[in-house]
């Protein structure tokens, strides 16, 4: 099950910008239900769809020598899902990049609205030959390169989902929790199975849970906490705010979680995580969450 | 624009980069060995410093700033610094004690050292050298 989320680069301009897109098709193995009950794609998935896009474009000029991880982000903000036969037009912007590091911001749409952002997105480079082979990589940057206009009547086609349709879901979600204060707090554990559909392609030579999977494991996480904790009013997903990852989690780690309310106003609620494993700090970010 | 201006500021950044309570943060404190930063922290802490102070730090630039006048060789060989590279390192960073300094140190051990009052200083001199830099303009 590929773990590469740009169909095709439309628009690469080395260093500087590219604009690419991505189809979200009923066959889409990463799907899952909005609050409405609607199928969606995954929404960190974008994130990860944007910052693959920033990828190709930083490992395109440096030759596929060196390949950016994930590791900072300032805010990415999930405006709305999006639905099966909705295409993505996603385009990444190079703020600044030099031989150790890539900083750029991103935007996914469809249509005209904007549906996801990425700000303040930092990734360190590392060595290409640790993560997966040089000709492989390249080729998969062929296969998707590809440069041209996608055809404007394919941005309005809406797939229809036959009646008796089921999808392969995939859920990102923490296996258990492990210590719950309504209110207040909770603590959860996550074992990342080595037979993960996303590890092949995240990465061949040195499979590593993809921030992005964390982070909506995170997210459902949070629901959780609200549905546990009965606040009087609903609150839904705005943004994520300074998100790190410090440190790479690999199969068969144990990812221990803990959430708690930073700060709660009448309108929005912010909640931080912390993840460790084996008691290091491996990921943190603030959640937060507006009035739905 | 100095140390003692620039601190608080910085303390707060370097509090929130680093996930630690602020007043566990004074000038002295090393960022690695006394407050637990990583190197992916160095990018956040140093990206967070340019948006609040609104200006560019190139990466590697305390490592150039200690070396001065010195060349590269004359810093350092083969990743280890050259006694006139030590002293040099010392110079710069002289808010480190002398004891933190050790002969034949790698070119990658220097982080090693830095503390919040380097990080005080880095932003000063960005920050003149920018302004000395639109003044010229």
């Amino acid at each position: 099950m590929r773990f590469l989320f740009v169909d095709r680069i439309l628009e690469l301009s080395r260093g500087e910008f590219v604009r690419g897109v991505k189809h979200i098709g009923p066959q889409d193995p990463y799907l899952c239900y909005d609050q409405q009950g609607k199928l969606c794609f995954i929404p960190s998935l974008v994130g990860e769809a944007l910052g693959q896009l920033a990828a190709w474009n930083v490992m395109e000029a440096n030759g596929f020598s060196m390949r950016p991880v994930a590791g900072i982000a300032s805010c990415a903000r999930l405006i709305r899902p999006t639905y099966v036969g909705e295409t993505l037009l996603l385009e990444s912007f190079i703020d600044r990049l030099d031989d150790t590091v890539v900083q750029y911001h991103s935007v996914a749409s469809v249509g005209s609205e904007v549906v996801f952002t990425l700000d303040g997105a930092l990734g360190p480079l590392l060595p290409m030959d640790d993560f997966i082979d040089r000709s492989l990589v390249t080729q998969q940057f062929n296969d998707i390169n590809n440069p041209g206009e996608w055809p404007p009547l394919a941005l309005d086609i809406r797939d229809t989902l036959p009646d008796n349709f089921v999808p392969n879901l995939v859920p990102f979600v923490f296996d258990s929790i492990i210590a719950s204060e309504p209110g207040v707090g909770l603590s959860a554990e996550m074992k990342c199975n080595p037979l993960a559909p996303y590890f092949p392609d995240h990465f061949p030579r040195k499979p590593v849970l993809p921030m992005t999977v964390l982070l909506e494991s995170k997210i459902n996480l949070a629901r959780e906490f609200l549905e546990l904790s009965s606040f009087s009013k609903q609150y839904k997903v705005h943004e994520l705010r300074k998100i790190k990852m410090k440190d790479f989690i690999l199969p068969g780690d144990v990812v221990t979680c803990h959430l708690t309310i930073k700060s709660h106003e009448e309108n929005k609620l912010v909640l931080n995580f912390r993840s460790e494993v084996a008691g290091k700090l491996v990921c943190v970010l603030d959640l937060i969450m507006v009035l739905s | 624009m100095n140390v003692d201006s620039v601190y608080p500021k910085v303390r707060e950044i370097i509090a929130d980069v680093l996930v630690v309570d602020e007043k566990d943060v004074s000038l002295q404190k090393r960022l690695i060995a006394d407050l637990g930063a990583e190197s992916i922290d160095f990018l956040d802490l140093v990206f967070q410093l340019e948006k609040e102070f609104s200006i560019k730090i190139p990466r590697g630039q305390i490592e150039k700033n200690a070396r001065g006048n010195l060349s590269e060789d004359e810093f350092e060989k083969g990743g280890v610094l050259t006694a006139e590279g030590l002293l040099s390192l010392k110079n710069y960073l002289s808010e480190i004690p002398a004891e933190h300094f050790k002969d034949n140190m790698k070119m990658n051990e220097i982080p090693m050292l830095f503390t919040v009052e380097t990080f005080c200083k880095l932003i000063v001199a960005a920050v003149n050298e920018q302004t000395v830099t639109e003044k010229a303009v």
